[in-house]
């Protein structure tokens, strides 16, 4: 089923939650929404459940006008950060009350919905679960009922609030796999809030970035961590070094056609941590900064290295694969030169000060 | 040693003024002997002011439910206007005196009173009568039921509600199934309050009682009137009963309290969830 959302907004007293926020998501495609917390994310999760109403826009669900359409007749699965659920039902009543509060000529019988909560609790792996009461199941144990609960009623969505944040890492990986799976099977559309980046990043067809209400970028995975719309967005996917821009002059000949005819204090650059390149000796085009290894992080694929330019105060993160940093024989307290082989500039001197006021910059 | 002194200090003052006069009424009810005291029992008026405590109860009780039900679920679930004002209103009857609350009614529904000509051109008696005493209980066990259930339910939020509802459950379903089993023992300790208040309620009643044997006497008004009577042995008889109620409602929310949880701390899982 399509998604429409159009100019939707919606104000808590003189909060703005969502502020004329569009985007559209096509039928079994997985999104994200992804931001901050405080962004939006949670209340157009639920603007598309119908569990709140907006100011003002309107929300298309398959063409049709549904902005005030009572939630319960929405046709979508709802999966709750904390689970939600009915903590004196057993888990296989819980899978079954989607099916039993059906109305009409859609209840099914007694035996089918036996059938398919034992179809559900397979699909989840949790079979011999079912006798078993909420507070007996370890969380992802718990998220996963959620999960057949939600499907039981066989949406045509399926919304996802932050579904993973509560669980350990290992779980998290393995559970965002799995919804990855699911979603491919029963080619139910998807919509995921999130806060990590990563998993955004990993899972959806389409990210949607949110700050402070408003949307900043809408693509698929790779546009949005090639090409970030924002310092923002570029900010908010991670593992980044922001410089500003007197330092850029003497990284990089790329970046100084950049600079003509802007103020440089309003400039900053954003580099990732394998786009720099580190050599023993100046190069010759002398673009290039002398810096101090502060640190080592061998463990992992890559080398972590944390150095300091000599003279700045803070800590720009290199990543570097293991064969180079052997070549460069590179140790704790050792100086290299470092250059940059990418960088992102934006002039925008109201997020500069913004991130650098955060305490990100060199 | 402190910690000796202070619990020695307590028993002492709980012996002394809860424990010992409760055994005093069992002590002078059966001063007398089993005999005496199960006549003084089986006297017409008292088990006529027995049925009449117990009516208005049974009437008061289910009505305080309702509107504890109703507004808790407001009070937690929604955001209107005068929300705060409502939250501090339901705890109008444990400020005011309910003596005080007796004479609001009869200056609402007395002869003389506000709505005293309307009602009386419609023969419809409030005060000096039944629905007087259904009344004040009412009034004086407002908050009993609300009190408890909002802390519960706003501990408790609306996350499974709204899980429900998203399911496609409808209001009343909603209810039934998830609500109702999620708050029952909040609300049956709620309810025993109330109830135990009910039947021991005294000044309001008082007031609105009329005092007319057999009729608009309940079993705490009719303790009053025996002793006043210096009928002694009886008045502890009927004394009893009350002090039997109140020992049951002890037990019973005891017993709730050790089979649900309610009103015990809240574990460390609960708060890992």
């Amino acid at each position: 089923m399509s998604i429409a959302i159009e100019k939707i907004s919606k104000n808590y007293g003189r909060f703005t939650a969502l502020d004329d926020v569009s985007l559209t998501i096509d039928n079994g495609e997985l999104v994200a929404l992804l931001g901050p917390s405080g962004s939006g994310k949670t209340t157009l999760l639920r603007v598309i459940a119908g569990l709140e109403s907006p100011d003002s826009g309107t929300i298309r669900l398959r063409d049709e006008e549904s902005t005030h359409l009572n939630a319960a007749r929405r046709g979508i699965g709802f999966v709750f950060q904390h689970y939600a659920l009915f903590r004196h039902m057993t888990i296989f009543e819980n899978v079954a009350f989607g099916l039993r509060v059906q109305r009409g000529g859609t209840r099914l019988t007694r035996r089918e919905i036996r059938n398919r909560v034992d179809e559900l609790l397979s699909l989840v792996q949790l079979d011999s679960y079912a006798r078993m009461y909420p507070d007996q199941l370890s969380g992802g144990q718990r998220q996963r009922v959620a999960l057949a609960r939600a499907l039981a009623v066989r949406p045509s969505v399926l919304l996802l609030d932050e579904p993973f944040s509560a669980l350990d890492a290992k779980v998290r990986k393995d559970l965002r796999d799995w919804l990855r799976r699911i979603h491919d099977e029963l080619n139910v559309t998807t919509v995921l809030v999130t806060h990590d980046q990563e998993e955004a990043l990993e899972v959806a067809d389409r990210v949607a970035i949110l700050n402070r209400g408003a949307l900043e970028q809408y693509g698929t995975p790779q546009q949005i961590y090639d090409h970030p719309v924002s310092p923002f967005v570029y900010n908010f996917l991670g593992n980044v070094n922001l410089f500003h821009g007197r330092l850029l002059t003497d990284l990089s000949p790329a970046t100084q056609s950049a600079f003509s005819g802007h103020d440089i204090a309003s400039i900053i650059g954003f580099v990732r941590p394998h786009e720099f390149e580190l050599s023993r000796s100046l190069p010759e085009d002398r673009h290039a900064v002398l810096a101090t290894v502060e640190r080592v992080h061998a463990a992992g694929p890559q080398v972590r290295l944390d150095v300091k330019v000599n003279g700045g105060k803070n800590l720009v993160a290199v990543e570097v694969s293991k064969a180079r940093y052997r070549d460069l024989e590179l140790r704790e307290g050792g100086e290299i030169f470092i250059s940059l082989q990418a960088i992102r500039v934006f002039n925008d001197r109201a997020a500069a000060e913004q991130l650098l006021d955060q305490g990100a910059g060199i | 040693m402190t910690r000796v002194i202070l619990v020695v200090a307590a028993l002492f003052f709980v012996a002394l003024f809860l424990v010992l006069p409760l055994v005093a009424v069992f002590a002078q009810a059966f001063a007398h002997g089993w005999r005496i005291y199960i006549e003084a029992i089986r006297e017409k008026d008292v088990l006529a002011a027995l049925r009449l405590t117990l009516l208005v109860a049974a009437v008061a009780v289910p009505l305080n439910v309702a509107f504890g039900i109703a507004a808790s679920w407001a009070i937690t679930r929604f955001d209107f206007i005068g929300k705060n004002l409502l939250v501090s209103l339901i705890d109008i009857p444990l400020a005011v005196s309910p003596v005080v609350a007796g004479l609001m009614y009869i200056e609402l529904f007395g002869l003389h009173g506000w709505m005293g000509p309307w009602l009386s051109q419609h023969n419809l008696h409030i005060v000096f009568a039944v629905p007087g005493l259904v009344l004040a209980t009412i009034f004086v066990t407002f908050p009993f039921v609300a009190r408890e259930l909002i802390p519960f339910m706003q501990a408790q939020g609306s996350d499974e509600e709204e899980a429900a509802v998203v399911l496609g459950a409808g209001g009343w379903s909603i209810f039934w199934r998830v609500t109702l089993p999620n708050i029952k023992w909040a609300l049956l300790y709620g309810t025993i309050l109330a109830a135990s208040r009910s039947i021991g309620e005294f000044g309001a009643v008082s007031v609105l009682s009329g005092h007319i044997r057999g009729r608009t006497v309940t079993l705490p008004l009719e303790v009053e009137m025996l002793y006043n009577e210096y009928n002694f042995t009886a008045a502890f008889a009927a004394a009893s009963l009350l002090s039997l109620a109140a020992v049951i409602t002890l037990i019973v929310k005891k017993a709730i309290e050790l089979i649900s949880g309610v009103h015990t701390p809240p574990s460390k899982e609960d708060f890992a969830e």
